[in-house]
């Protein structure tokens, strides 16, 4: 086996274990900005605001926050409501998109 | 610290509103009005009358689930500015707010008077002469500064600031804070380091562009966009919706001359008090032009000893916004509710024609465009219905040159005399409120439509013509920026809920899609300063 068929074995390996490039970034942005943005921002929340930051946050706990809230193992009047109706692409799709933002 | 500001700030600024607290509610009601004041009443309205939102009275609220009402308050809306307030109101207080509202009918208008103004005025700077000659950051032009009214998510707070932008880098160059959500931007025609910022609580800021501070600023009344400054930057002229009043500042001392109530008959035949809508200063005479929206009448104010009125009845039913022509000669005003815009003589004080316009023509400032030898007016026109178009005219002939179609409403079209586009702004609440379409001047038809994201309004040329400026307005939370030629994506500036754009261009070109040079001839013409 030569050189490049190894890495690309490698690199190929690498994705389907790699979570983030299970989720797509672009499908994520756009159900954040219809689900999650009104109150954590789709970038950052208002300095106003109470909400926190989803911004460079790990990936697996947004994914599963968002999970728990979704099967109301976690309370929340509010995000039990919000979540309620996300799939578990939509989940990977927002936490993808959080977890990829850079923090200032 | 942040905590001890959160439960200090409340209870100062509580026993501030009551005494300023317009309305005689009940004891028990003073609580929770001190809320709706400090949550609510820049957006729906110190009378609960509505303002930028709708009003919340037993009127309104009639049949309303208080469960919905609720849900509504706490999660917010997201096809509307309406922000979520849970964590931000307690539960008793949001419940409260409801049956009190619920119960309540809209409040008489309360007064503000000329000593209220008064009394009002801040001095931030004493001295003026200390200022710097000029700019204190690098800038080539000043014309390449360009304001955005950023809105901040609650209408109020950090967020709420007029953010200055250098249209050359995209850089920000300054930052004023307006305590409630900044409105509208106007500049001095005459001496370009000042800016006059107006807040969705009718405060006005007097900035010093050279510095990036507030010098002065005064309180015209509870709410009410309208903002003009005279052509010579001596006089600014306010106009409130609540109550219905309208004041003539001196620019310098931001000290008021005269106030104006604002009444008469409208085009029905009732007497009536009424809301101010626009107010402009025009290059072409020393004078204000006010639209009364509900008397249907615009007036014509001369800036001379007594500051007299000439009344133009007739106008049309809910007038609103407006744009200049020919030099400033024409002003062209947005009727809603009869669906046209009617050209005003300014020099004949009279009425030319009224155009037909799309449904709820919402002109947002306007555009002009020289082509082909013709004058071309662009109006906006924001309802929601069947024939959703942007309206053309040609303004020599007073006549409908075409309706062009778009995919939704519309509220401001920017257009600059370098640029090969008039962008429009589509606010239909569903997927089309991302998008701004791109008219061709020459063929009049969509050519192009961007996806900005968010809902994105309020386009505006860099006074160059080179880039176009939209804000992504709320849940964007950034202003984009667009090659005017490529359509590439170049730039983008991040701050909470951006909604108006303006470019200190405008003074130059009076209104957007004017060439400078155009209004120099014109005036020459004319005689005009």
């Amino acid at each position: 086996m030569n050189r490049s068929v190894l890495l690309c074995a490698l690199t190929l390996g690498l994705m389907s274990v790699n979570p983030v490039n299970a989720a797509v970034i672009f499908a994520g942005k756009e159900k954040a900005m219809a689900v999650c943005s009104h109150c954590h921002g789709i970038v950052t929340p208002s300095a106003d605001a109470p909400f926190p930051s989803l911004a460079g946050r790990d990936f697996n706990y947004l994914k599963s926050a968002l999970a728990q809230y979704r099967d109301k193992t976690r309370k929340s009047d509010l995000m039990n409501a919000i979540a309620g109706s996300l799939t578990d692409n939509d989940i990977s799709n927002i936490a993808a998109y959080y977890a990829g933002l850079k923090t200032k | 610290m942040k905590t001890i500001k959160k439960l200090l700030l409340p209870s100062v600024i509580t026993s501030l509103a009551s005494l300023l607290l317009p309305i005689n509610a009940p004891a028990a009601d003073n609580k929770i009005h001190h809320l709706y004041e400090e949550n609510c009443a820049s957006c729906h309205g110190s009378d609960l009358g509505g303002f930028i939102a709708p009003g919340l009275n037993a009127d309104t609220l009639k049949g309303r689930s208080t469960t919905s009402l609720r849900t509504l308050i706490m999660a917010g809306s997201f096809d509307t500015l309406m922000p979520p307030f849970y964590g931000r109101l307690a539960d008793d207080d949001i419940r409260g707010l409801i049956s009190y509202l619920k119960a309540t009918p809209k409040q008489p208008n309360p007064t503000w008077t000329i000593d209220d103004i008064k009394a009002s005025v801040k001095v931030y700077v004493k001295d003026e002469s200390t200022l710097p000659s000029k700019p204190i950051y690098q800038l080539d032009d000043i014309n390449n500064i360009i304001g955005v009214a950023a809105r901040g998510k609650y209408g109020r707070g950090e967020g709420s600031k007029a953010v200055f932008i250098n249209s050359v880098t995209h850089k920000i160059i300054g930052e004023i804070p307006t305590g409630t959500a900044a409105h509208i931007i106007d500049y001095d025609p005459a001496n370009p380091r000042w800016a006059y910022v107006k807040n969705d609580t009718a405060e006005i800021f007097k900035i010093d562009l050279y510095s990036m501070q507030i010098v002065r600023s005064v309180k015209t009344g509870f709410n009410g966009p309208g903002l003009g400054v005279s052509r010579d930057g001596k006089y600014i002229m306010a106009g409130s919706y609540v109550p219905h009043n309208a004041v003539i500042l001196d620019a310098n001392t931001l000290e008021p001359l005269k106030t104006f109530e604002l009444e008469g008959i409208d085009p029905d035949g009732k007497q009536v008090s009424s809301d101010s809508g626009m107010i402009i200063g025009t290059p072409f005479a020393d004078i204000f032009a006010i639209a009364l929206e509900n008397a249907g009448q615009v007036w014509v104010v001369d800036l001379k000893e007594g500051f007299p009125v000439t009344r133009i009845e007739n106008v049309g039913r809910h007038l609103h916004d407006a744009f200049l022509s020919h030099g400033g000669s024409k002003l062209m005003v947005a009727s809603y509710e009869d669906s046209i815009v009617t050209a005003i003589d300014l020099k004949e004080r009279k009425i030319i024609k009224k155009l037909e316009a799309g449904c709820v023509p919402h002109v947002g400032g306007g555009s002009v465009v020289e082509v082909d030898g013709r004058t071309l007016g662009f109006g906006t026109n924001f309802g929601d219905c069947d024939k959703m178009v942007v309206s053309v005219w040609d303004l020599d002939k007073m006549e409908v040159v075409k309706q062009v179609p778009v995919s939704g409403g519309t509220e401001s079209p920017a257009a600059h005399a370098n640029a090969p586009y008039v962008a429009v702004d589509i606010i239909s609440k569903d997927r089309r409120a991302r998008t701004v379409q791109l008219i061709d001047k020459k063929s009049l038809d969509v050519v192009k439509t961007l996806d900005v994201g968010g809902h994105a309004y309020f386009p505006e040329y860099s006074a160059d013509g080179k880039f176009l400026y939209i804000s992504a307005g709320y849940n964007g939370d950034e202003v984009v920026v667009y090659d005017s030629n490529s359509l590439e994506k170049v730039a983008s500036i991040a701050m909470e809920s951006p909604a108006g754009i303006f470019s200190h261009g405008r003074v130059r070109y009076m209104t957007r899609g004017l060439s400078p040079d155009e209004l120099a001839k014109r005036d020459g013409d004319k005689g005009a300063k």
